[in-house]
């Protein structure tokens, strides 16, 4: 082959990457077919911060996951915000996993998101219905933290207690009045401490004796009667005796002022009591409300999947006869006893709830429930306003960049600037096409990555028109010059450009999104514009130095008219 | 020829009274790192009312929410920027309604939320971690290419020399930027975020290049001009390829100050640092990194005299 047709072949192949590259790049395309349909549905990704919207990450709390099960409960869970943040309506969110040390976390995007706190609300509000059996093995004894404080609460109150006791022996003091004030009795504090009429066996042991045995009618007891609940200060207002199946029996009206004590029970807390079975929202294929038949209360009746199918039967058959609670968001709603195996993978909810409420949690279960709790731990929200201002700024910023690079070329190299000016544009087309073919997600800082790339991609053609000068300053001609000006500036624009290489790769992948798209875009660009500036401006020299009224002229191609210079 | 190598004293007079400063400005002035690092919220807000709330006015409305140290700082013509500790949605909500309700009326909304991120501690942590270690690993791998790059040279200087000499421009370029961005936190409360570090490690890969192209020219010249002493022999590499470091900084510095006065105000920072490291690399590499490989083959001489 020639080495004319060769020039030539190399420009028909760039002309028909500038046509392909084009036809990406252009948003739509003017002829309706199949074919050029393809074209018109490559559209340019745009990040957050262009486009406006939030990123939200979340952490996911798995402490109470057994290990092997986190990375399975943590898919769920996505699955489940995805089902959510479909609802929202935004397009292309984006909701993935990451674990980062052995902490889960789950990332949320939504671009153009209107209402962030009510996209916030919705995802954090559904619901986490948990399945869990009794725990053999209760945490049987307290910390001795837990012990100390419980010890100083109660030595607290008794104190308190005295103190009461005293005032309510005080001749003239009036025991309603106190009861109102101190009593932690919250169902009879406001009637004044008063019990009503009682018989024996309605009370605790303790104060059954005393108030029966050892008080007379219209006396405030002056001990401290000690219960499981506290300490009291009794009252007796009045006694009587009443006709019961024959016998007679004695019924007694009194007043107490209780001032509570804490036990063990109060510090050993429910999940202690309650113990995780893997059985979570996650496993639920249906939730609908229904009333029972016998009362007519509303109830909501679960279905599970094929898993959840399983293992509901595998729990009710080990607790038969054992209650089985269902928490919601971290508290118990109903805790049944398991009276048979069921093996339907069908169970309901009967709480103390009206139709509304029966609905909203049938509701909530339904749209998905989240098999283990997630916190909020990081926010980002761009408005849209903003995105969109920073956007077309960067554009202008980036067009007039171009524009005073094209004006330094074409005044300083002449002729070969015009030529890399023109590789340049190209190089805009082919880096626009591939950010859109792979696609590219690009933020704000992905731009200004694109932007510098095109600073930097004629640094390329400065070392090769410099080289090329040199050797025309040292007599060669001006085709041999060319080829010695490509060829020999390429060590130093390959060095150069590895060095910035390394660099965005590490960017890329140690980088937030933010970031990679940094590194992404200006390592894209590096790459092209290795091409752009050897291969294609390479060829538009040739191309132009074979005809012979641009050959002559030394000023077109930026050099004195100095034949031979001593290279000494 | 300009006489470039052998005015050296004056270069690393100089470089070395800027990087005595950056580094007297860092001990005493430190880095404001950005809620990127540290977690905390950052809240831009446009009031449409004119003029807007005074930042007193705007603390006493927030006053009720004890958001701790709340910062204040207008930008703009209307907006508002807050900085505070990391927040929750539910927070966040009642900042802008005390705000609505306090500035608003009830058929007008006055406060527009630009932005809002809130960055939780661990995140920041985090963060930071991999910024620190994405320098490592560049500093690393620049170092390991560019004694890669040069391996042939061995004569006279050896070829770590060079490695060396282009790490030094390199610490220079990075420590007189971010000696620059203390001064600028101390003065104007700009902050580094991770946007800063990324500045950094392009300028790490991007102002090792020129320094590479004058390194090539001397190797090239040392086997071209054998007659000549070293030092000559650098000096008519730097004047050789004087003119196509600044050109090619000069494209570069070209779109960034493009960017820089027209683009958007959440990268300008970002792209400030870029020029600051594009113009340093490129003096360095030009009055640093060849007069230093020069500095040291005249102390080998004197050595070997001695002997």
């Amino acid at each position: 082959m020639s080495k004319g047709r060769k020039i030539w072949l190399s420009l028909l192949a760039i002309i028909i990457l500038a046509i392909f590259c084009l036809m990406v790049d252009l948003p739509k395309l003017p002829w309706d077919k199949a074919f050029f349909n393809w074209f018109s549905r490559q559209k340019i990704h745009l990040g957050l911060d262009l486009q406006g919207g939030t990123h939200l990450v979340y952490q996911a709390d798995v402490s109470k996951i057994p290990v092997k099960d986190r990375a399975s409960a943590i898919e769920g869970v996505r699955d489940v915000i995805e089902r959510r943040v479909n609802a929202f309506g935004v397009s292309e969110p984006i909701v993935q996993t990451d674990k980062v040390g052995n902490q889960w976390r789950l990332i949320v995007e939504l671009p153009g998101i209107k209402d962030v706190n009510q996209a916030i609300k919705m995802i954090g509000e559904t619901p986490l219905l948990e399945f869990k059996e009794q725990n053999p093995n209760p945490q049987p004894k307290l910390t001795p933290q837990e012990k100390e404080e419980m010890e100083k609460y109660n030595q607290e109150a008794k104190k308190r207690a005295e103190n009461v006791l005293k005032e309510a022996l005080t001749p003239g003091s009036k025991f309603e009045e106190l009861a109102k004030k101190y009593s932690e009795d919250e169902a009879n504090r406001d009637k004044g401490g008063d019990l009503g009429w009682f018989g024996r066996g309605k009370m605790v042991k303790e104060f059954e004796e005393a108030v029966f045995d050892k008080m007379k009618k219209g006396e405030v007891y002056p001990k401290l009667v000690k219960t499981v609940f506290g300490y009291h200060i009794i009252k007796k207002i009045d006694e009587r005796e009443k006709e019961e199946n024959g016998k007679k029996v004695k019924e007694v009206k009194a007043s107490h002022i209780l001032i509570k004590t804490k036990s063990e029970a109060d510090y050993l807390k429910q999940k202690d009591l309650w113990k995780y079975t893997g059985l979570t929202g996650k496993q639920l294929k249906r939730a609908q409300v229904e009333f029972d038949q016998t009362t007519g209360e509303p109830r909501v009746a679960l279905e599970f999947n094929k898993e959840g199918k399983k293992l509901f039967a595998e729990i009710t058959e080990r607790n038969v006869g054992k209650p089985v609670a269902i928490f919601l968001d971290g508290s118990p709603i109903s805790i049944p006893i398991v009276k048979e195996k069921i093996s339907g993978g069908k169970a309901v909810i009967t709480g103390k709830f009206d139709l509304k409420e029966a609905k909203k949690l049938a509701q909530r279960l339904q749209e998905g429930a989240l098999p283990v709790p997630i916190k909020l731990i990081s926010q980002q929200t761009i408005g849209p306003t903003l995105g969109k201002i920073s956007l077309k700024k960067s554009l202008t910023a980036g067009l007039f960049g171009l524009l005073l690079i094209a004006l330094f070329m074409i005044i300083y190299y002449r002729l070969p600037g015009l030529l890399a000016v023109i590789a340049l544009c190209l190089y805009g087309g082919i880096s626009l096409a591939i950010f859109k073919l792979i696609p590219v997600t690009l933020t704000l800082a992905g731009v200004a990555g694109f932007i510098l790339s095109i600073g930097m991609a004629v640094d390329a053609n400065v070392l090769i028109f410099e080289r090329f000068k040199e050797e025309k300053k040292w007599g060669r001609s001006l085709d041999e010059a060319i080829e010695q000006g490509f060829k020999r500036a390429w060590p130093s624009i390959r060095d150069g450009n590895v060095s910035t290489l390394i660099t965005c790769f590490i960017l890329y992948y140690f980088g937030t999104s933010l970031i990679r798209g940094f590194g992404l875009t200006l390592g894209i660009g590096v790459l092209i514009s290795m091409f752009s500036a050897i291969v294609v401006t390479r060829t538009f020299i040739r191309l132009v130095s074979r005809w012979s009224f641009l050959r002559k002229s030394n000023w077109l191609w930026g050099v004195k008219k100095i034949k031979v210079i001593e290279n000494k | 020829m300009l006489k470039i190598i052998q005015h050296r004293k004056i270069w690393f007079i100089i470089s070395g009274s800027l990087c005595l400063l950056s580094i007297l400005s860092l001990i005493f002035w430190g880095l404001k790192p950005a809620i990127d690092f540290t977690g905390g919220t950052l809240m831009e807000i446009e009031f449409s009312q004119i003029p807007r709330p005074t930042v007193n006015e705007i603390k006493e409305a927030l006053s009720p929410l004890n958001l701790g140290d709340l910062r204040i700082q207008y930008f703009g013509d209307k907006g508002v920027l807050f900085r505070l500790k990391n927040i929750d949605e539910d927070t966040h909500q009642k900042i802008l309604k005390s705000l609505e309700d306090k500035f608003g009326s009830k058929d007008k909304k006055v406060i527009e939320e630009k932005r809002f991120e809130s960055i939780g501690p661990i995140i920041g942590k985090e963060l930071s971690n991999k910024a620190k270690w994405s320098i490592t690993l560049v500093v690393i791998m620049i170092i390991v290419y560019v004694a890669w790059a040069f391996r042939r040279v061995s004569k006279p200087v050896s070829s770590w020399k060079y490695g060396l000499a282009a790490i030094a421009a390199l610490v220079h370029d990075i420590l007189i930027t971010t000696g620059i961005f203390s001064v600028l936190g101390h003065f104007l409360n700009v902050e580094i975020d991770i946007l800063f570090i990324t500045a950094l490690l392009t300028i790490l890969g991007y102002s090792v290049n020129d320094t590479i192209v004058v390194f090539d020219r001397t190797r090239e010249n040392l086997h071209r001009h054998p007659e000549e002493g070293f030092d000559e022999v650098v000096n008519r590499s730097v004047n050789e390829t004087i003119v196509r470091s600044i050109n090619t900084s000069l494209t570069t510095l070209f779109v960034l100050l493009s960017v820089f006065f027209l683009g958007g105000r959440t990268i300008r920072y970002f792209v400030l640092a870029l020029i600051f490291g594009v113009i340093f690399g490129t003096y360095s590499s030009i009055f640093i990194a060849s007069p230093l490989l020069v500095t040291w083959e005249k102390l080998r001489r004197k050595k070997q005299f001695k002997r």
